[in-house]
């Protein structure tokens, strides 16, 4: 309220000193509610507040929505204003009205700020609504089609038409003002900036086969293992097959276990050999024992003892490429006993 | 190599990054020595020669170059040598393109490209093509005339006479609220400004770093003079204003910062 106007400057601390007297007697409420009592001098007193702020927020609304024009007429409106809102002020009693009153003071001494700038610059004043019609008619505005209503500058201005290049021909005459760069380009033009944007279209493409190829896989790995532990059975009842075959030559002769799992050509065959036979030991098929010379036999074992739970016994082999070759060497291996499979093509 | 390599890398870690700005800003001739005696002359010429390129590129947009930018994007373990590759790429701008690099932000140490030489009358290839050029002399023009800052609601006000609707899309420059409050002023042709104590939030604009450097006043004043048929003298504050731009700039034709 500091800035505000000389006479209501004079009226405020009259009305500050009533108000205070008032809440101190009566705490009606300041929404304005009819009090409990239904007294009919309330009713009126609020419709009367009612009015006055309405009247207030008129006043405030005219001023902003109007600004241009209070400030390039050379009338007196911001003066009418004000002097309203002083009539208006006199029958204020209530904070609300006061705090109404305040805000159309900021709007007014706003525009009273804008107004003293405009006093400030020496020389010409600058108007942007000439300025406008100036820019407009360089850049080609043709007037032909709203003849009647020239005169109103500013309703005019926006009905033109403008030729298609208008801001062309303006930006190519005021790139004269413009220090500035030509743009560069290259040579071939180039890539946009931004990344283009990913299509739709790939992915699905990419999603069908890896779809087919995860209903694929499953079945593949079956029949494989499938075949696999039939392999390794066929192969160890073949073995089986062998040391039977060998044992009824001749009985009395025991096998030896070296003899009979070497492959003098192939330290891979000896392995799987090694790998096979250990099932017929665990399968009770066959038995192992030193002989007289303590070197590992092997021997089928009769259907009778067969089965024999409490003989079960363990015993680890190792065999390395390099014990491989000794061991064929200190044997004399020459032939193995255990024939590779024929039809198996790994 | 590797021993330089990684003691750069450990002090960049260390350091914040404005912190190092600070330090780099005056380097100090042994600083320089020192980053120097181990680069060979080809190996500053390639830096620089992609210091150039980076500058082109982004002026492609008119967008400044930050100095912790090139610093990230170009110089990464050259940033020892920054004043020098810097200095360097400065002299082929000026030698080769006819060009200026000018930091328009000391602060922040914020560079852009001007034209060194001075646009020529009948030469239609600068910003004929730019539609662009025009409203943005509309705003500057109207923003310099009302004393440097006006409310925005004025532009849009003066803009909508001249069917340029900021709230609908325009045949020639589309979302127009977006191209004067984002980038223009991202550009540094305008400042879009919050003003204090407003409910609702209302903002006002004024021109930006770069119509400070880029733009002559006196020629925009010569320009509004030719429109308004008027001696643009009339004018006087803003010619004051003007004619005090024209001789700063001559003052000193190194080095134009504003700000």
């Amino acid at each position: 309220m500091k800035r505000g106007r000389s006479s209501s400057d004079l009226d405020l601390p009259q009305n500050g000193n009533s108000e205070d007297e008032r809440r101190g007697q009566d705490p009606e409420p300041v929404a304005g509610h009819t009090d409990s009592q239904n007294d009919i001098n309330d009713e009126d007193e609020s419709s009367h507040r009612r009015d006055i702020r309405s009247r207030y927020r008129m006043l405030i609304s005219t001023v902003q929505q109007n600004r241009e024009d209070m400030l390039n007429v050379r009338g007196n409106k911001i003066t009418e204003v004000l002097d309203e809102a002083n009539t208006l002020f006199k029958e204020v009693h209530q904070a609300r009205e006061a705090a109404l009153d305040s805000q159309l003071l900021v709007v007014a001494s706003d525009l009273g700020k804008e107004k003293a700038s405009q006093l400030f610059s020496e020389g010409l004043s600058f108007d942007p609504s000439t300025f406008v019609q100036h820019t407009l008619s360089f850049m080609g505005l043709n007037w032909l089609e709203d003849e009647g209503n020239n005169s109103e500058d500013e309703a005019a201005t926006s009905n033109g038409i403008l030729p298609q290049n208008a801001w062309h021909i303006l930006a190519s005459r005021c790139g004269l003002c413009f220090q500035s760069t030509p743009a560069f380009h290259y040579m071939y033009g180039t890539f946009h900036a931004e990344p283009p944007t990913p299509k739709l279209r790939v992915e699905r493409q990419r999603k069908a086969p890896t779809k087919e190829a995860k209903r694929i896989m499953p079945t593949q790995l079956k029949k494989m293992e499938e075949s696999h532990q039939e392999a390794t059975e066929k192969e160890v009842e073949r073995i089986l097959g062998y040391l039977q075959h060998y044992h009824a030559q001749d009985p009395t002769s025991p096998i030896s276990y070296y003899e009979f799992v070497i492959n003098p050509r192939s330290f891979s065959r000896t392995v799987e050999n090694i790998f096979h036979t250990s099932f017929l030991f665990r399968d009770g098929l066959a038995r192992m024992y030193l002989d007289e010379d303590k070197l590992p036999c092997i021997g089928p074992v009769e259907d009778s003892a067969a089965e024999e739970p409490s003989s079960r016994k363990q015993c680890v082999i190792g065999i390395s490429h390099w014990s491989w070759r000794v061991l064929r060497d200190a044997f004399e291996i020459t032939e193995s006993m255990i024939h590779p499979p024929k039809s198996r093509t790994k | 190599m590797t021993h330089r390599k990684s003691s750069a890398k450990r002090s960049a870690s260390v350091m914040e990054e404005d912190d190092d700005d600070s330090r780099l800003t005056q380097p100090s001739t042994s600083q320089v020595q020192k980053g120097t005696e181990k680069l060979t002359k080809a190996q500053i010429d390639e830096k620089t020669t992609e210091l150039v390129q980076y500058f082109l590129v982004k002026d492609q947009k008119k967008l400044p170059v930050r100095r912790a930018e090139i610093v990230k994007n170009v110089l990464k373990e050259y940033k020892n040598v920054f004043q020098e590759i810097m200095n360097g790429a400065q002299q082929r701008f000026e030698q080769v393109f006819g060009l200026k690099v000018v930091e328009i932000d000391a602060k922040n140490h914020v560079y852009i490209l001007i034209n060194k030489l001075e646009p020529v009358e009948g030469d239609q290839r600068i910003n004929s093509s730019n539609p662009k050029t025009g409203l943005l002399f509309v705003i500057l023009s109207l923003v310099y005339m009302k004393g440097g800052v006006i409310p925005e609601g004025l532009v849009w006000n003066t803009l909508k006479k001249m069917q340029v609707d900021p709230g609908e899309k325009h045949q020639e420059f589309g979302d127009v609220k977006k191209l004067v409050t984002d980038e223009f002023v991202r550009q540094r042709y305008l400042e879009y400004t919050k003003i204090p104590h407003t409910e609702p939030v209302k903002y006002e604009f004024s021109w930006g770093q770069r119509a400070e450097v880029e733009i002559s006043k006196l020629k925009i004043l010569k320009f509004l003079g030719e429109l308004h048929n008027q001696d643009p003298q009339r004018w006087s504050q803003q010619y004051k204003e003007a004619t005090g731009q024209a001789s700063a700039s001559m003052s000193q034709p190194s080095t134009s910062t504003q700000r």
